[in-house]
């Protein structure tokens, strides 16, 4: 090891604290882009895992509409087209309360097609018996109510072969008997089985209410095959690969995984901010030692070289803590990010959270980058410095000064660049993204002008009010401006991001409160118990939808079915709501209809003659007025419904797509029920009947039955609980920049502690030592409190009117509350005091005489 | 005039001071008795590392003896609690440093007036006294002007000032001319000297210059953790004022 490094690597030796806040500033932010990776990767990978496991060897797939396809349609296509192999298939999702709490995909198959398509059932047809425990083939085929589980999964559940399993379909529980556990040698199979449950064909269609019908059958075809059964397909039945079906459904939760992979970058460029301090305290405290060196024949290059190579070496260690830490936050985020694809996407259960080596290399080049960038301003710094400026320290100090119009001019640009891009109408959301990290950078370049301008105004009034500490306090904060404002500007950061993302999430809650209370006007709601948050599985008895139309004290009764159905120009399905009737009662807010009256479209809908539309889906396809009409997959083929009116709707992104029920049951043949809203008659109380009719027809929980009052609380805890994953963001973005803000303090205070030590040998009292210091630190949190205020409500702007239009297609209306910005500031300053407290904690207990004598 | 009708300023009672060094115990005093008078300029001479500096510290209460105790002016400063040794000192002992340390966020004005702000003293009475002084020490104009735009010898000036505002019993001086030129260090210690003794302040400075023996009331060497007067050096002594 050279001298130069000798230097260094003792220097450090001798502030583990110093070097433990760089470290810090990398493992923090390098973890949060992990563990966000992480949750967001698992997700995807047990929902493809599933898939694929589900599609094993299938290239194809034929589909229909939401009702399936018909069964016939599987003995016509291998006697009439003679095509080999297919696999017939129906699938749902079941509760399965013995085996855990997360829903269950249970997976229909004919067992005698399945060699060629799925490995692991092999064992079933007596191909292997290593993969399969039990008899399965001859009791799945037999036997009524039998299933097939996995080894694991039994294991875990203390299940065994020949037990009896309770499995729920919309709130219909039946008992299956477990005839085969299923235990592939393949590792990522016997991963995927762990939330699949298969069972034979007619016990599949049993249970999920699909008797006669088929989820979709199973192909393996070249390009030649293909163009055949193409030509032969019978009309609404469509061939897909499986690919581009698993890839639609994928693509749906893109931009809620875009939205956290941005917030999670936005903590690494607050940790960047934390590094740059570090890195350019150590240059300026090195400044007499840089220059004896370059006295000594040291060059530029060489100095450079230093602190470059110290910070890789610094950050490497960051780097590895970080990726250990995000590991671990990883498996805590998976839980909330699964949540919130749960409730607004589709099923997904993960069951081992996976760390993909891509991952962890984005992480270790992500960190150490943002650590070498972070430290090109010092360095440079550091490679400038001349022999002659040995004893002057504040160089950088005086060249912030000279920076400052700089500064302005750059966040005038940024500025500009920022509003550039987010008024580009794109709907890339990165393009919206880069337009927000530039708005927020233009924010942090004006920080130290600002800092500078706001402490020279506040000195003579701090001096009138507190006297000599009440001058100085402000000074010293503009005399170390270079490292303040990147204090501060982080502090502000983090703060302005707490703003906005309120302000966002307060408007989003006032928006959707609003909205339920306009379109929620039906007194009792009737539904099947729910998997998911917003999607209505199964269909409710019959006899409880004759039972409750002429219940005593029911006005009048609107249903609604809702099935997903395929939009082919779009390659996705989507949510399509059948309604006799308008639960809102006119109430429903639009964001534009084609009739001179709300009620003329209510009965142009009803008759068949168009089909209103969510603003999600008007806003994502790029639709404009008036709105072309939209195609849909029916058992008569794809058919095109005119759109006559658009309406606001928050429960999806997907998009949702209101129809007459008269139309739907011609083009489906569908003629269930998903739910059932009641008006009461005048005077009749809504708890009351709820508790008549969950007595009549709730036992056993096979219908939902809620009031109004309640069906709009449970809607709102849904909606607190997809925010979750956003709050705990806000709080690691939070707790990153107060460990910017301690850094930076630390480092300021300790670098003058000889200075304070004159003050203390000059009679400044412990006492008067903590004002100084608090007082210092309560200036620069109110000021990154207050620039955090204007940032955040622009932040807010962009978020609300740019970001979740471009991600979710909803329109939201801002609310302002001064809550808000009166938190926010309380955050910073707290903070920022909370920040002073243990320098001055620690030059309190220095001993005078040292700190006098101390260089 | 005998020693017993001199007022004594500063008492050291047995005072040692150890530091631990990579584990092991270094005495810089061993047992130190000495008394210093009012008004007088004493000063104490020794080699670098000798514990000159060390004894300073303990004189202001800003270091605190290993064994012994310090009285100042009757008050047993070593006895006093953190807070009451910092207004001891705040009130009445003045500090002069090598390397002048003057608060770079303080202009000089602020910087002379620093202790009596400290102590409460605001507005027309401080910064009058401090303006006065600043005239006395050449930098009449200079009020406004931070440390940073000031030569070495100006803010040693102001240190001086400084040291004075308050009107302290008692003036410490450590290596006050020590980062000065010759030249710019004589004038220095000339005005020091003149303004202590137009003011009637004690002064205790510790150098290695032996220049100022024939300046200085009474000389002590600071030898291997002793103090020692010595003999016939120093006005005072030489005058067969005091013993």
């Amino acid at each position: 090891m050279g001298p130069l490094w000798r230097t260094a690597w003792r220097r450090w030796r001798q502030r583990p604290l110093q070097a433990l806040l760089l470290l810090l500033g990398v493992a923090l932010g390098v973890a949060m882009m992990v563990s966000i990776d992480i949750a967001n990767g698992s997700a995807q990978r047990a929902f493809q895992l599933s898939t694929d496991a589900i599609a094993g060897r299938a290239t194809h797939r034929l589909v229909a509409g939401e009702r399936g396809l018909d069964e016939d349609l599987y003995r016509s296509l291998r006697v009439e087209a003679g095509v080999y192999p297919a696999a017939p298939v129906v699938e749902g999702y079941v509760q399965a309360p013995a085996l855990g709490s997360s829903p269950f995909r249970l997976v229909g198959i004919e067992p005698l097609a399945e060699a060629p398509f799925r490995n692991y059932l092999a064992g079933i047809m007596g191909e292997s018996r290593d993969d399969m425990t039990g008899n399965g083939l001859t009791p799945l085929l037999t036997e009524r109510d039998t299933v097939l589980l996995s080894a694991e999964v039994a294991e875990a559940a203390g299940v065994e072969l020949g037990d009896e399993v309770e499995m729920i379909l919309a709130g219909q529980p039946k008992q299956m008997k477990v005839v085969g556990l299923l235990n592939p040698t393949d590792s990522l199979n016997r991963e995927a089985l762990n939330n699949i449950i298969f069972a034979d064909i007619g016990t599949g269609q049993e249970l999920l209410d699909m008797v006669g019908r088929l989820s979709h059958i199973d192909l393996i075809l070249d390009a030649e095959r293909e163009a055949e059964v193409v030509a032969w397909l019978p009309t609404g039945v469509q061939l897909v690969t499986t690919a581009a079906q698993s890839n639609a459904i994928q693509q749906m939760t893109a931009a809620f995984r875009l939205n956290l992979t941005a917030l999670s970058l936005l903590a690494l460029v607050v940790g960047m901010f934390l590094i740059y301090n570090t890195v350019t305290f150590s240059v300026v405290q090195r400044r007499p030692l840089f220059g004896i060196l370059r006295c000594l024949g040291v060059t530029g290059q060489q100095l450079f070289r230093l602190i470059m190579l110290e910070t890789l070496a610094l950050s490497s260690v960051g780097v590895a803590l970080g990726l250990g830490l995000g590991v671990f936050l990883g498996r805590f985020l998976v839980q909330l990010v699964t949540r919130t694809i749960n409730d607004l996407y589709f099923v997904v259960t993960v069951q081992s959270v996976a760390v993909p080596p891509s991952t962890l290399v984005k992480g270790i080049v992500i960190g150490l980058l943002a650590a070498l960038l972070a430290a090109l301003v010092p360095a440079v710094e550091a490679m400038r410095t001349s022999p002659q400026s040995t004893l002057r320290r504040s160089t950088l100090e005086s060249r912030v000064e000279k920076v400052m119009p700089w500064l302005v001019l750059a966040s005038g640009v940024l500025a500009a660049v920022g509003g550039l891009l987010l008024w580009w109408p794109t709907n890339n959301l990165v393009v919206a993204f880069s337009g927000l990290f530039a708005v927020l950078f233009a924010a942090a370049a004006l920080t130290a002008p600002l800092t500078a301008w706001s402490m020279r105004l506040v000195t003579p009034v701090g001096g009138r009010l507190l006297g000599v500490l009440g001058r100085m306090a402000p000074r010293d904060i503009v005399r170390s401006l270079s490292r303040t404002s990147v204090a501060i500007a982080a502090l502000m950061t983090a703060v302005s991001v707490i703003v906005g993302v309120s302000i966002m999430i307060g408007s989003f809650r006032g928006t959707v409160v609003q909205w339920l209370g306009q379109t929620l006007q039906a007194d009792v709601f009737i539904s099947p118990p729910q998997l998911t948050a917003t999607q209505l599985v199964g269909s409710l008895p019959l006899e409880v939808v004759e039972g409750v139309r002429d219940w005593p004290g029911v006005a009048e009764m609107v249903t609604a079915r809702q099935v997903d159905v395929l939009a082919p120009a779009l390659g996705r399905p989507m949510a399509v709501a059948a309604v006799d009737g308008d639960v809102s009662r006119g109430e429903r807010p639009f964001l534009w209809y084609e009739d001179e009256s709300i009620e003329r479209l209510w009965e142009r809908l009803l008759a068949g003659e168009g089909v209103i539309i969510s603003e999600p889906l008007f806003v994502k396809e790029g639709m404009s007025v008036p709105p072309e009409p939209i195609v849909l997959l029916t058992e008569e083929g794809e058919k095109s419904f005119p759109i006559i009116g658009v309406f606001y709707d928050y429960t999806s992104d997907r998009g949702v797509v209101l129809m007459g029920r008269e139309q739907y049951v011609g083009y489906w043949g569908d003629d269930g029920y998903s739910s059932i809203g009641l008006f009461l008659e005048e005077g009749v109380e809504a708890e009351g009947v709820v508790r008549e009719l969950e007595a009549a027809f709730g036992g056993g929980g096979t219908v939902s039955i809620r009031s109004n009052a309640t069906l709009r609380e449970g809607s709102l805890v849904i909606f607190d609980r997809t925010f979750a994953i956003t709050a705990a963001l806000q709080l690691l973005a939070t707790i990153v920049a107060f460990i910017g803000v301690l850094s930076a303090l630390m480092s300021l205070q300790l670098e003058r502690a000889r200075e304070l030590g004159v003050l203390r040998a000059n009679g400044m009292t412990l006492r008067q030592l903590w004002q100084l210091i608090l007082l210092e630190t309560g200036l620069m949190g109110t000021v990154a409190g207050v620039l955090a205020m204007p940032t955040g409500y622009v932040l807010a702007w962009v978020l609300i009117y740019v970001i979740n239009v471009r991600s979710f297609g909803w329109t939201l209306q801002m609310a302002l509350e001064p809550s808000y910005f009166l938190e926010a500031f309380m955050v910073a300053l707290v903070a920022a005091l909370l920040a002073g407290v243990y320098p001055a904690w620690r030059l309190g207990g220095m001993v005078i005489a040292t700190a006098v004598r101390s260089e | 005039m005998g020693d017993e009708k001199k007022e004594v300023v500063v008492r050291l009672e047995g005072i040692t001071k150890e530091f631990e060094e990579g584990g092991r115990t270094r005495a810089v005093l061993k047992g130190v008795d000495e008394v210093f008078y009012a008004g007088d300029f004493s000063l104490i001479l020794g080699q670098s590392g000798s514990g000159k500096s060390t004894l300073l510290n303990l004189i202001s209460g800003i270091d605190k003896p290993t064994a012994g105790d310090v009285v100042v002016r009757g008050e047993v400063i070593t006895k006093m609690k953190e807070r009451e040794r910092t207004l001891f000192r705040r009130d009445h002992i003045g500090f002069i440093f090598q390397f002048f340390n003057l608060i770079p966020t303080l202009t000089v004005l602020e910087n002379v007036t620093l202790p009596q702000e400290l102590a409460g003293v605001r507005g027309g009475q401080a910064l009058a006294k401090g303006e006065r002084l600043l005239a006395q020490v050449g930098l009449a104009g200079r009020e406004g002007a931070f440390p940073d735009k000031l030569s070495g010898g100006e803010q040693q000036r102001v240190a001086i000032a400084r040291a004075l505002a308050h009107d302290p019993m008692l003036v410490l001086a450590d290596e006050p001319t020590g980062n000065l030129d010759v030249g710019t260090g004589d004038q220095v210690l000339e005005l020091l000297l003149n303004l202590t003794r137009l003011m009637g302040k004690s002064l205790v400075m510790v150098t290695h210059n032996e220049a100022l023996v024939p300046m200085a009331d009474r000389v002590f060497d600071m030898r291997g953790g002793q103090l020692t007067l010595r003999a016939g050096a120093g006005r005072k002594q030489a005058a067969g004022e005091v013993a």
